[in-house]
């Protein structure tokens, strides 16, 4: 039967993970976005060196699992490197850096998806390169882009989970670990699968209801 | 011809362009008086429209010289050496001296119709933007457009946009005006309102190069009709000469083919 007093009365550790969960949710999330902002203009920079830059990173973190990235970045970097990074740190950067390779992509299809002839007007009229990305491409791109961006953030989320491989305590690992003393896997993982359920569903919505904006939009 | 480049609004000295391997301009001089309207004929694939977008750089030439107003904003010698080596800024700044009109209409989606006239003037021009939304409704109102101001582009009929564009690019106060295949892209009961706004732009005195296929604008507004052929002038003169008794062959070819298509329309308006 399902014993839901095992939730109960070990909410404390579930919210903690929770949080955890939340707080590298963001955190890679804010940072995977100045990242991907950057590798995403490197790879449109007409300079061929930079440009190719840009591709190597997002070809490097999209066709490597992110377990491995993880596993790598807190087991092996270290070793190469002669330091001591903590799991915390290796989770950050780890995620942050993969998402920031997705984020690059959008924002590179998205500029690339703008119609050229967009680019002569504004050029025609006189503006530089910076007032034609800035008044012209990007806030065409943007809108074409939020919809992509709400996803793989959704994702990244989810992606979070991966963090217990490294024993970060987010919820997937706090899950477990009350799992390992209460003997109530059929509970706990229910608990867990559900509140990811709860927090993402309705982003999932918003992020359709977007995409059916976008498509009024112009 | 032969106009020194001193007095000209526009001169083009033996440009040449090519993409890749394929050569499009093989030495064009072209000389525009202030005033003077010109219009590039030629079929498709002779350099008229890479010609057209090789005076504000939207193209990039091989060599050979482009001064706008009096100043250089191209020149390159045959080996391709840069005599100007202008910064960016320069180019953009002699660049918003000519106004273009492209086939598409090309109007920015994100912004209504006055801001797209008022944009450039703002944050290429720095003029105020109360100043600028004044000017851009006077230029609106003298296109028929006052009452759209508020509307975005795509609420608009393409004779509307490309109307627009037009006002777009002379919010710039531009020395002159290139004109891509204007009508290229309207469905034919639109051609009409875009034709009669550049014909009243003609009179009004402004200079103007423009693209097109239709002889009829051809004859109603080129002081001076360029026919281009395999990337080099072929004909040049007033468009009766030119068009009514061509002289070169490419040029006779090309307003026999215009003949065909009235001959076949004759029997259905002689049927009328």
């Amino acid at each position: 039967m399902f014993d839901l007093s095992v939730i109960t009365a070990n909410a404390p550790l579930l919210w903690q993970g929770l949080l955890v969960t939340l707080l590298y949710t963001i955190s890679t999330i804010a940072t995977g976005l100045l990242v991907g902002f950057g590798i995403g203009l490197a790879q449109l920079s007409p300079n061929r060196a930079i440009k190719l830059m840009g591709r190597v990173y997002v070809e490097f973190f999209r066709n490597i699992p992110l377990l491995v990235i993880l596993l790598w970045s807190y087991y092996a970097l270290p070793i190469f490197l002669h330091v001591n990074i903590t799991k915390s740190w290796a989770g950050y950067l780890s995620l942050s850096l993969y998402i920031g390779a997705f984020y690059a992509e959008i924002l590179r299809a998205g500029v690339e998806g703008i119609d050229p002839g967009q680019v002569d007007a504004a050029t025609a009229l006189g503006m530089s390169a910076g007032q034609r990305l800035r008044r012209v491409i990007l806030p065409q791109a943007i809108r074409r882009m939020l919809p992509p961006l709400v996803g793989q953030s959704i994702i990244q989320m989810k992606n979070t989970t991966l963090l217990s491989a490294i024993t970060v305590p987010d919820l997937l690992y706090q899950g477990s670990y009350i799992s390992s003393f209460t003997y109530k896997p059929m509970e706990v993982y229910t608990a867990v699968a559900g509140i990811f359920l709860v927090i993402l569903v309705p982003l999932t919505a918003l992020a359709r209801r977007m995409e059916g904006f976008h498509g009024r939009a112009h | 011809m032969g106009a020194p480049t001193e007095t000209c609004i526009l001169a083009i000295e033996n440009l040449h362009l090519c993409y890749g391997p394929r050569q499009i301009l093989r030495g064009v001089d072209l000389f525009v008086r202030q005033g003077e309207v010109v219009v590039l004929l030629g079929a498709s694939g002779s350099g008229k429209t890479s010609l057209l977008r090789s005076i504000n750089l939207l193209a990039q030439p091989q060599s050979g010289r482009i001064v706008i107003g009096g100043e250089p904003i191209f020149d390159r010698a045959d080996d391709g050496t840069d005599r100007l080596r202008l910064p960016a800024k320069h180019i953009e700044r002699i660049r918003a001296r000519t106004g273009m009109v492209f086939q598409q209409f090309n109007l920015f989606p994100h912004m209504s119709v006055l801001r797209n006239v008022t944009e450039a003037p703002v944050i290429v021009g720095q003029i105020p933007r109360e100043k600028a939304e004044q000017e851009a409704l006077a230029l609106l109102t003298q296109l028929g457009l006052e009452t759209h101001a508020g509307k975005r582009p795509a609420q608009l009929s393409g004779g509307q946009q490309q109307r627009v564009a037009i006002a777009r690019a002379l919010a710039m106060k531009p020395a002159v005006m290139l004109f891509d295949e204007p009508t290229s892209a309207l469905d034919p009961e639109l051609v009409g309102e875009v034709l009669r706004a550049m014909v009243a732009l003609a009179r009004s005195g402004m200079t103007m190069v423009v693209v097109t296929h239709e002889l009829g604008l051809a004859f109603e507004i080129a002081d001076r009709v360029v026919f281009l052929d395999g990337g080099k002038i072929v004909a040049a003169g007033p468009p009766a000469e030119i068009l009514l008794s061509p002289s070169h062959p490419r040029v006779a070819a090309f307003v026999a083919r215009f003949h065909e298509s009235v001959d076949m329309l004759k029997p259905f308006l002689e049927a009328v």
